[in-house]
Order: structure tokens, then sequence, then C-alpha cells
């Protein structure tokens, strides 16, 4: 079973090939480039890389967020266009837990961060004591200081004495979070620290295996925040 | 002779679109998901929001075009998208979809200028257009004058400098809380009142170029409004029959300006403002005048569709025009 997935949720465009829990080919982009015009080119290379096609994979799957919100919709875009196409089904993973999933067998508490600019990051928080992140609270968006609080409110009901911060939203924050949290915490090593499709591949597999596919017609990004004419508006998301 | 099926997908504002388009002339299916409700509430084109539910919708609008045609993915050759001028955001939904569904498909992918888009709708509906023309592309997004020597070739000769036409249709519409989308709010209005029983300026008419500004006018109407609705009595129709007449004014004269100049035998108008009552008259009696052909196409290719772009890519296609895999979608026109 081929699984073909697909990452542009922040500065880092990926695509991975996994095929039946073997990972056969991933690439990797941070660079200065805009996704519209790297992600296509990358999907083709590591099709025609692993000599095959769009119709001889079985699944696709997407990050639906929390993210950029034009990244998000590139991603999502390409994959409808993609499984429409072909009829393969569609699986939308966390990018939180993407990123959460670059961790496991640790006591720790994983925090995977995301930088939503305005002064916030995008947040979640997950045990990671097994081979998959399991989520410990709701993914939200909030300053780093009621990150800081919350993470220790959770690290103290869960009896867990260090945690693991990792994600975009770390750097830009880096020395409050260590002044707030001191020796308690580490930050992942750069090969770990941002979202891997090769995560999400894994992730979406178990999903794939028990047929949790999603409706490609009204799959959409979960974006957390609404856009700012919506808040303006003082109402609900439209 | 071989039919040319291509798929057209339309995302540079707040429409999704798809549509089938049989040899550039013969529209099989015309899909239009409009979000004029949604941005009602706004009072204009919020481009977060339209490119939400591009994303939410692309997928059921380019089935529901499969649908309506009759046909399925196989039965089509090619692949077109808008990838200018727009939304950017707006516009990378689409051409990331398109992208990745040539793909998957193996059809080639073609690229359109929204603006070519717009005047090719007076193709799908009329034979014999003689060249060369002179196009008025005007709407929400766009206003722009355009030299086309021949079929297909074209050079954007004058375009505003601020506010397009329809954008100020809106923004006057939503200040004398006439409704939403502006353009027919205001030409309901302005058949109740009476055009230059207040005064508006005729802005860049004194120009010997083919430039607009719309926000100027824009402002002036404001200004004005406030000024009499504190003396009382005043109509706010009577406003709306003079904003549109002032703006209807400068694109009809600019129009035949550039018609003189470029000695065209025809005049293409093309965009929502295209559907305008009071600018097909008078460009009509205007054209009629001096002796050019006057084309416009029906209502619902006016504003913006995928069935132009389907249609318009139908040359590109005759061509081998394709577009790589690394295309990217641009906010302006650039050059045609
Ligand atoms: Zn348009």
């Amino acid at each position: 079973m081929r699984i073909l997935a697909i990452d542009s949720a922040t500065p880092v465009a990926g695509v991975a090939l996994l095929n039946d829990g073997i990972l056969l080919k991933e690439e990797f982009s941070n660079y200065k480039k805009t996704h519209s015009e790297t992600l296509m080119p990358m999907v083709d290379r590591v099709l025609r890389e692993c000599e095959c096609t769009v119709n001889d994979v079985d699944a696709l799957a997407v990050t639906i967020g929390p993210g950029s919100f034009t990244g998000l919709r590139i991603g999502l875009a390409l994959v409808k266009g993609l499984a429409l196409a072909t009829g393969i089904p569609v699986v939308g993973v966390s990018t939180l837990e993407v990123i959460a999933f670059n961790i496991y067998d640790s006591d720790a508490l994983v925090c995977p961060l995301l930088n939503a600019r305005k002064g916030e990051v995008y947040c979640a928080f997950y045990q990671a004591g097994g081979i998959k992140p399991v989520s410990l609270a709701d993914m939200r968006a909030c300053s780093p200081e009621e990150f800081v609080q919350q993470a220790l409110t959770i690290m103290d009901a869960n009896n867990k004495t260090s945690l693991i911060l990792l994600g975009d939203g770390f750097s830009p924050y880096q020395e409050f979070f260590l002044e707030r949290l001191g020796d308690k915490m580490v930050s992942a090593p750069p090969h770990l620290m941002l979202p891997r499709a090769s995560a999400l591949a894994q992730l979406a597999a178990d999903r794939v295996n028990n047929g949790q596919f999603d409706n490609v017609f009204t799959l959409s990004p979960v974006y957390i925040r609404l856009s700012e004419a919506e808040y303006r508006l003082g109402r609900g998301a439209v | 002779m071989q039919e040319t099926m291509i798929l057209g997908i339309e995302t540079s504002c707040d429409e999704t679109a798809a549509a089938i388009v049989c040899n550039g002339r013969r529209i099989l299916s015309n899909v239009i998901n409009s979000q004029i409700d949604i941005h009602r509430q706004f009072g204009g084109v919020v481009p977060e929001v339209a490119s939400r539910k591009h994303v939410e919708n692309i997928a059921l609008v380019v089935e529901e075009a499969f649908s309506q045609a009759g046909l399925t993915q196989r039965d089509i050759q090619a692949v077109a998208v808008t990838n200018r001028p727009g939304l950017i955001g707006a516009l990378l939904v689409g051409v990331s979809f398109a992208k990745s569904y040539a793909y998957a498909s193996q059809k080639p992918l073609i690229a359109v200028n929204h603006l070519q888009g717009h005047i090719y709708a007076n193709f799908l509906e009329h034979d014999n257009i003689a060249f060369p023309a002179i196009c008025l592309v005007v709407s929400g997004g766009h206003t722009s004058l355009l030299y086309m020597s021949e079929p297909g070739r074209m050079e954007i000769i004058g375009e505003t400098r601020d506010d397009a036409a329809g954008e100020a249709f809106d923004k006057v519409a939503r200040f004398l809380k006439l409704g939403y989308p502006g353009g027919p709010a205001v030409q309901k209005a302005a058949e109740q009142g009476e055009a230059g029983r207040m005064v508006l300026p005729r802005v860049f008419l004194d120009r010997n170029d083919y430039e607009f500004s719309f926000s100027g006018l824009k402002t002036a109407a404001m200004n004005e409004w406030k000024k009499i609705e504190r003396r009382g009595g005043a109509s706010v129709y009577d406003m709306a029959a003079e904003f549109q007449s002032a703006l209807v004014e400068v694109l009809v004269e600019k129009t035949i300006r550039a018609a003189a100049h470029y000695h065209a035998k025809s005049i293409l108008m093309a965009g929502g403002v295209a559907a305008n009552g009071a600018l097909r008259t008078l460009m009509g009696q205007r054209s009629r005048d001096e002796g050019y052909e006057i084309y416009y196409p029906s209502l619902g290719l006016c504003t913006d569709n995928a069935a132009m772009i389907a249609g318009c890519a139908y040359n590109a296609y005759r061509l081998g025009q394709f577009a790589p895999l690394d295309l990217n979608a641009y906010p302006a026109a650039r050059s045609l």
C-alpha cells in the first residue's frame, strides 16, 4: 500500500512516499521559494524516482492545519486535484500532530509550536510515551506566555518533569521560553524541529488502514483563526 | 473534425467556477459558485474569506462541471486555469488544483490571463468580429483598455490608477446604503433619479491618455452627499444617477478616443460592469455615431466565469502553448 504525503502548511514544503511501512523517498525544503512553484515538481520527482505514477498510489495524506493560510490552501487544493482526477482517497492530518511525531518513547511533554505571527503561537500538547503521540489538550492560538502557563499546568497534572519544544514557533520566542522554563525545557535538534512529510505519511497510514478517510469535497483547512474581516465583524466563522 | 474539450477553472476573485467548452465555442457546462451572499456582509470582497471558500468548493464545482456536461475526465483534452491577474491567494487555489488535476489525468495545462478570458467571452457568442478592436474590460477587479490588432493578440493601453470601476460602485453603494453588489444596486437607484441635479467630476477626462481614476470620483460623491444631506431634501437616487453618469461617461469617451486613435473597427466590452445598462446604452449610441461595431457578452458571461477561460485556452491548445508544473499565480496583468 502506497501513501503519498504532501505538506506545505509552514515555510517547509515536503513530499514523501511510504510503501507498506517502508519510506521510499522524501523531499524536504525549507528554502525561500513559493510552495506554488516547488510543491508540484516535488510530487512529480518523488513519484518518478520511485518509478510510479499517481495511479499507483493508494492514499493521499495532507497536513490540514494549523499553519500559513495560503500554504494550507496550496497543499489541500493540490491534493484535491490529485484525488478528484484519480479517485484516490484522502486523509487530512493536524500539522501539530505531525510535528509532535518527530518525538517518541519520551517521558517529556511534547509541545509542537507554529509561528502564528501577531505575537502568538499555534500550540498543542502531546504525550509521547509510545510510538504515536497522544493529545493531552486542544490545539489553540495564544501568546507564548499563555502557552507556558498551560504547559506547566499540563506537566503538573501528568507528573511530567520536562518538556520538549519544537516547530517553527520555537525560535522566535527562544529566549523567552528559556527564561520561563529554564532547564525543564529542551528544544528539538534541527532534523526533528520541523514537519516531515514522512511523519505525515506514517500518521495517515493508521487512518488508511482503518478506512478513516476524509471527504475530498468538503475537507477544509483547520485555520483555528478567523479571517481579519470576520473578527472585525464580530461574529463566528462564515 | 477532432473535438477539443477543455476544462476551465477560474478562482481569481470571489467566484469559484469551472466549465467545459468544446472547440473554444460550444459551452457544455458553466458552473459558478458565487460568494456574493458571503461578501455582502462585508460590503465588498474579502480576499482571505474568498480564498477559504475557493478551497472548500473547488472540487465540488469541477465535479459539477463534468456532471452537467455529461463527460468524465477522460473526455477532456486539456485543463485551463486563470493564473493572473487577481487576488493572489484566490488565484493560488485554482492554480494549485488545476496543476495537480492536469498532472494526475495526464492532460496539458494552459495558463489563461483573466482579462483575455473576459474579452474572449465576446467570441463565445459573436462571429466575424472585425479587427483591429478596442476592448474595455471593466469589473469589480479591473478597469483596463486594451488594443487588439488581431485575434489573440492584445496589449493594455490604459488602466485604472486606483479603484476598479466596480469597486467604486461597491463603495459608493455601501456609503449610500443601496446594497451589494454595488453595480446593480446603483443602476437600480439611478433609474429613479436624474443625473445633473448635483455635479460630480469626470475624472481624467481632460487627460490625453487612457488611464482612469475612480477613487477621486468616489470621494467626491461621498463628500458631496455629506454636504447636501445636511441641507436636506436631496435625493439619493439623483446622487446614484449622477455618480453612474460620471463614471460611465469617462469609460465611454476614453474608449471612443482609443478606437479613433487605433483605427479600430470594433469595440468590445467585457467584465461585470459591462452588464451595466447605462454603460451599454451610452457605449452603443456613441459607437453607432462614430461607426464602430459594438459587442458585449450576454449578462451571464460578463461576470467572472470559467467558460471564458476554457474558451480562451483553445487557441493556446492549438498552438501547443502549455504551462509547466511550476506555474505560479500573479496579482498583476503584466504584458499580455
Ligand atoms: Zn473578472
